[in-house]
């Protein structure tokens, strides 16, 4: 077992497995209202990557701002946002965090400290050095994380950012989750270079490549990360290997990946790492299935809820699109 | 060299003079780099310039008459006046586009590299800045022209401020945070070499050797080569110190200015060149008076020929917005 | 025999990567999130697979990569995938594809074609439904071809990557791929720059383009059989180059215009049209002109948030009952 799992608290690893749970029954509930038909446009599951959301989002405060790109459902929830008013975004209801007009690939709740995700792949790396500036300037104590896909680093932007960041030594946190696909193609297909964290190097941005799937190891470089970057400054790279398990979006049938890739993936899945780690500890198996049950029941009531929520009213469609003017 | 820089030094005083109008660049001090690539390469090859051409279009044989008229906006310029100085390209010569946005060159040389290797034939050069490396496009291009393994040479002219002047802790440029910009491809598994560019005698065997290399489908290679800037670009309108060059400052003589003298004995890659062939028995100082005789002759009829020559007429405004079909 | 949209475009591709081996595609995406269009492409990847090239999420280096193999000889087409992505590819689809021929005063063309899947889809949201060729018509030296059926959408793609010497942005639909219409092969290549009259009417000229043709002809047929409204629908087919003959004719027969357009309704294509009648077509004109389109605000998510700013035959139709009642 890891170093830290000795330093944490028994019930510090138990709401790290409540917390992936949360985000994984989340996505199946997503998951299923989508095959209904109930969630418009094509949401994009975390499924399998929780534990790196879990992870990082364990050391940020609630005014540390959070960006993500399309798949930000697991990093908006680890932030502490409320599932219900992030469930009821996803299926477009009045109740959402951004009351219905941005969805799945938009969210934005801003009460903690999530400031964006955006659905253009690399779009959000350049803003969020924007807000770790504003708050340098202003002299806070407070940080950003942006989350991406290995898939983003083919975009310039990103590079410029790295730049950017480190000329400025930015308070800025990277979290690349590499789970080797960029939608349908392969890492190896469309990049030279296995390792992001690679791109880093030149500029002088400390990086750590580390195994996604383990919630302890992710716990672990995120918290020297951003020690780091709350005490010396300057921006930190964090390259967290994992799995996308459910496919690009939801209706991904997933024909480019084999049988035997599927089911070796299951190998890895970061729950069932956790659970083992702390039936090691002596946590009994039944109070940890206790968690699952209880988060499960949870979120059958938010989604219940959420589905009886009030659509928006058209005629407010015009609304919001300016800031008042005066 | 010699009429890469008496073209140039035409250029600022029919500027000075007032001649023509609009903001220019020019190639001094950099002349050995645009001679040394462009020797090494023949006529199924493409070249991708910036803002600062003059000095690869002349290095690929491009005629300075033409090129000083297109300079002063005339209809006997390469591009009827259509593109000034800032865009100037030569289709005929392998130089079909010419961008004047930084990092606006680097994709359109890895898209003709790529065009190259689906024939067979021909390497596709970029001539960028260091200031390109900032663009993301540089970026994108780069990790394209390596994926796809094309025949691309990537010649970054450094002219930022060289290490030995640099003060403790200060970057390769105010905006790059890299301790040498060839770190910056290397990452991108983009070989680099460095490159001294006084040195005329190692840029012409690196070019030889590096094109080569590129051409046999050795994949992309980035070059960085390090310039120190001539002080009469440091104005924000060029200038000449002193006038313009004189054989003399490479032996007996030397300018007025101190941080032109230094500069000329440092990093003036045509004064080290003309003493070095002088002291080898190569060329006698009186061949080189000629061919310097030669070279302003000729670009003071490049300088005739622009002022002589018509504007277009109005009606050219609109044509050129297709090609026909 | 009837094909759809998308077999147009994958025929398309099909025939002029056999019939020019300087037609290379950067990015081979095409049918967005469409599987069952996707399988439409494996012949191409089976015959073609050297001639694709797989790519990183770059838009800018890749458009900027068509253009210089275009400039180097090929004739690229250049997947840049949603509609809105062409803005990280701007600078190379509008600073210098669209410049080059122009700034060398004619010495080297950029026969390079950007392809993308533009306009709303459907829960598509503010960042992926964007319908750009409003944006794209403002820049000179680019082609913007908008086909509104089956039979364009493989005539018009096979003609930017044969024939075309000039860069062109080939927008496709994703609401689109499944209109079928007849087709039969044949060599000639249909006029581009000429709009087509796709319903012959007398009453009200309805002008639409890419995915408004099926629902300025629905609307056509709801006139006619509820309203005795005879209606005349003309498909643009081209935002650039532009037909402006064809509509101020048909508007002369009509004396009265509504275009349907899926363009935010300021600085829109309806506005360029308008304009047009305006200046050239006024005295043809009973009434005045009327636009039909997307209201001035982004795309929102939510489903009845985004029905009630589409652009449907319903709303079409009452834009044409407004202009027949108008005196």
């Amino acid at each position: 077992m890891s170093a830290i799992a000795t330093e944490l608290k028994n019930e510090t690893l138990v709401g790290f497995y409540e917390q992936l749970w949360r985000i994984r029954l989340f996505e199946e509930q997503v998951q299923r209202l989508a095959a209904r038909g109930e969630v418009p446009g094509f949401p994009h599951l975390s499924t399998g990557q929780e534990a790196v959301a879990v992870g990082v989002c364990a050391l940020l405060n609630e005014d540390d701002y959070l960006f993500s790109g399309h798949r930000a459902h697991g990093h908006v929830l680890a932030k502490g946002s409320d599932p219900y008013a992030v469930f009821a975004e996803i299926i477009g209801r009045q109740d959402g965090v951004c009351r219905g007009r941005g969805g799945s690939m938009h969210l934005v709740d801003v009460a903690h400290g999530v400031l964006g995700a955006t659905g253009v792949v690399a779009g959000n790396v350049s803003i969020a050095a924007g807000a770790a500036w504003a708050a340098q300037v202003r002299g806070e104590s407070r940080l950003a994380v942006v989350f991406f896909g290995d898939g983003a680093t083919g975009a310039g932007v990103f590079h410029e950012t790295l730049n950017l960041a480190s000329l400025w030594r930015l308070p800025l946190l990277l979290v690349c989750e590499n789970n080797g696909m960029a939608e349908f193609t392969g890492r190896e297909e469309h990049s030279n270079v296995a390792k992001v964290s690679a791109f880093a190097a030149p500029y002088g941005i400390p990086t750590q490549t580390i195994d996604g799937n383990d919630v302890l190891a992710v716990y672990e470089a995120a918290r020297e990360a951003i020690e780091s970057i709350r005490g010396s400054g300057g921006p930190w790279l964090l390259e967290c290997m994992t799995y996308r398990m459910a496919g690009h979006y939801v209706g991904d049938a997933q024909h480019y990946r084999s049988k035997e890739e599927l089911a070796a993936m299951k190998e890895k899945d970061p729950i069932d790492r956790l659970r083992r780690d702390l039936v090691k500890r002596g946590i009994p198996e039944n109070a940890l299935a206790a968690v699952a049950a209880r988060v499960k029941a949870e979120l059958d009531t938010v989604v219940d809820r959420a589905r009886r929520a009030p659509h928006p009213d058209p005629r407010t469609v015009l609304e919001d699109v300016y800031s008042a003017w005066n | 060299m010699l009429r890469i820089r008496r073209f140039e030094e035409q250029c600022i005083q029919l500027a000075e003079s007032k001649q023509f109008s609009g903001h220019y660049h020019v190639y001094i001090g950099q002349e050995a780099t645009a001679v040394s690539v462009c020797n090494a390469l023949g006529p199924e090859d493409f070249v991708f310039s910036t803002w600062r051409n003059h000095g690869h279009l002349l290095a690929r044989g491009a005629a300075p008459d033409r090129m000083m008229a297109e300079i002063f906006g005339k209809a006997t310029g390469y591009a009827g006046g259509k593109s000034g100085t800032l865009h100037m390209a030569v289709g005929e010569l392998g130089v079909p586009a010419t961008s004047a946005l930084v990092g606006g060159n680097l994709p359109l040389a890895t898209g003709a590299a790529l065009a190259c290797k689906r024939r067979g034939s021909g390497v596709s050069v970029c001539f960028h800045g260091d200031a390109a490396l900032e663009e993301g496009a540089f970026y994108e291009a780069m990790i394209l022209a390596a994926v796809w393994k094309v025949p691309a040479l990537f010649v970054c002219e450094n002219n930022s401020i060289p290490p030995a002047q640099r003060k403790r802790g200060q970057f390769t440029s105010s905006t790059l945070p890299a301790a040498q910009l060839a770190d910056v491809p290397q990452s991108l598994q983009i070989r680099t070499e460095i490159v001294d560019g006084a040195d005329a005698d190692q840029l012409a065997e690196s070019f030889e050797r590096l094109v080569g290399e590129v051409r046999r489908g050795g994949g992309p290679r980035f070059v960085e080569v390090r310039c120190t800037r001539w002080p009469g670009s440091f104005p924000l309108w060029p200038e000449l110190p002193d006038g313009p060059w004189q054989i003399a400052w490479a032996f007996d003589g030397k300018p007025d200015r101190a941080d032109l003298a230094l500069w000329l004995e440092q990093s003036d890659p045509l004064t080290l060149y003309v003493r070095k062939l002088v002291s080898a028995g190569a060329v006698t100082r009186s061949q080189l008076a000629a061919m310097d005789a030669r070279a302003k002759e000729e670009m003071a009829g490049a300088a005739r020929y622009a002022i002589e020559s018509p504007f277009p007429t109005p009606d050219q405004a609109y044509r050129h917005v297709w090609a026909e079909q | 025999m009837k094909i759809t949209f998308a077999e147009g475009i994958a025929r398309a591709i099909h025939e002029s990567l056999a019939a020019d081996p300087r037609v290379v595609l950067i990015g081979g995406g095409i049918m967005g999130l469409n599987t069952g269009a996707r399988a439409l492409l494996e012949p191409v990847l089976r015959d073609f697979a050297s001639r694709i090239m797989v790519t990183p999420i770059s838009e800018l280096g890749l458009a900027g990569a068509g253009v210089g193999a275009a400039l180097a000889g090929d004739r690229p087409l250049v997947d840049l995938s949603t509609g809105s992505f062409v803005f990280q590819a701007f600078a190379q689809v509008v600073n210098e594809a669209a410049n080059i021929h122009y700034m060398t005063g004619g010495q080297t063309s950029v026969p390079v074609t950007f392809y993308s899947l533009a306009g709303r889809r459907g829960g598509g949201a503010a960042q992926h439904s964007h319908a750009t060729q409003a944006m794209l018509g403002q820049v000179p030296g680019l082609q913007v071809l908008t086909p509104g059926g089956a039979e364009d959408a493989y005539g018009l793609l096979k003609w930017a990557l044969l024939e075309s010497r000039n860069p062109s942005v080939f927008l496709s639909h994703p609401l689109l791929l499944g209109e079928t219409a007849e087709w039969t092969a044949h060599d000639a290549f249909l006029p581009v720059g000429k709009a087509r009259i796709r319903r012959e009417g007398r009453g009200v000229s309805l002008i639409a383009s890419s995915i408004m043709v099926p629902r300025a002809l629905a609307a056509a047929e709801t006139l006619q059989r509820e309203h005795g409204v005879s209606a005349e629908v003309v498909d643009l087919r081209t935002i650039i180059p532009l037909d402006r003959d064809t509509v101020l004719q048909s508007v002369a027969r009509t004396g009265r215009a509504v275009i349907a357009d899926e363009c935010h309704h300021s600085y829109g294509v309806a506005a360029e049209i308008a304009a047009t009648l305006a200046e050239k077509g006024f005295a043809s004109l009973k009434a005045p002109v009327r636009r039909v389109t997307m209201p001035d605000v982004p795309i929102p998510f939510s489903a009845p948030l985004e029905a009630e700013i589409t652009v449907t035959a319903e709303k079409i139709v009452a834009g044409a009952l407004a202009a027949v009642r108008a005196a």
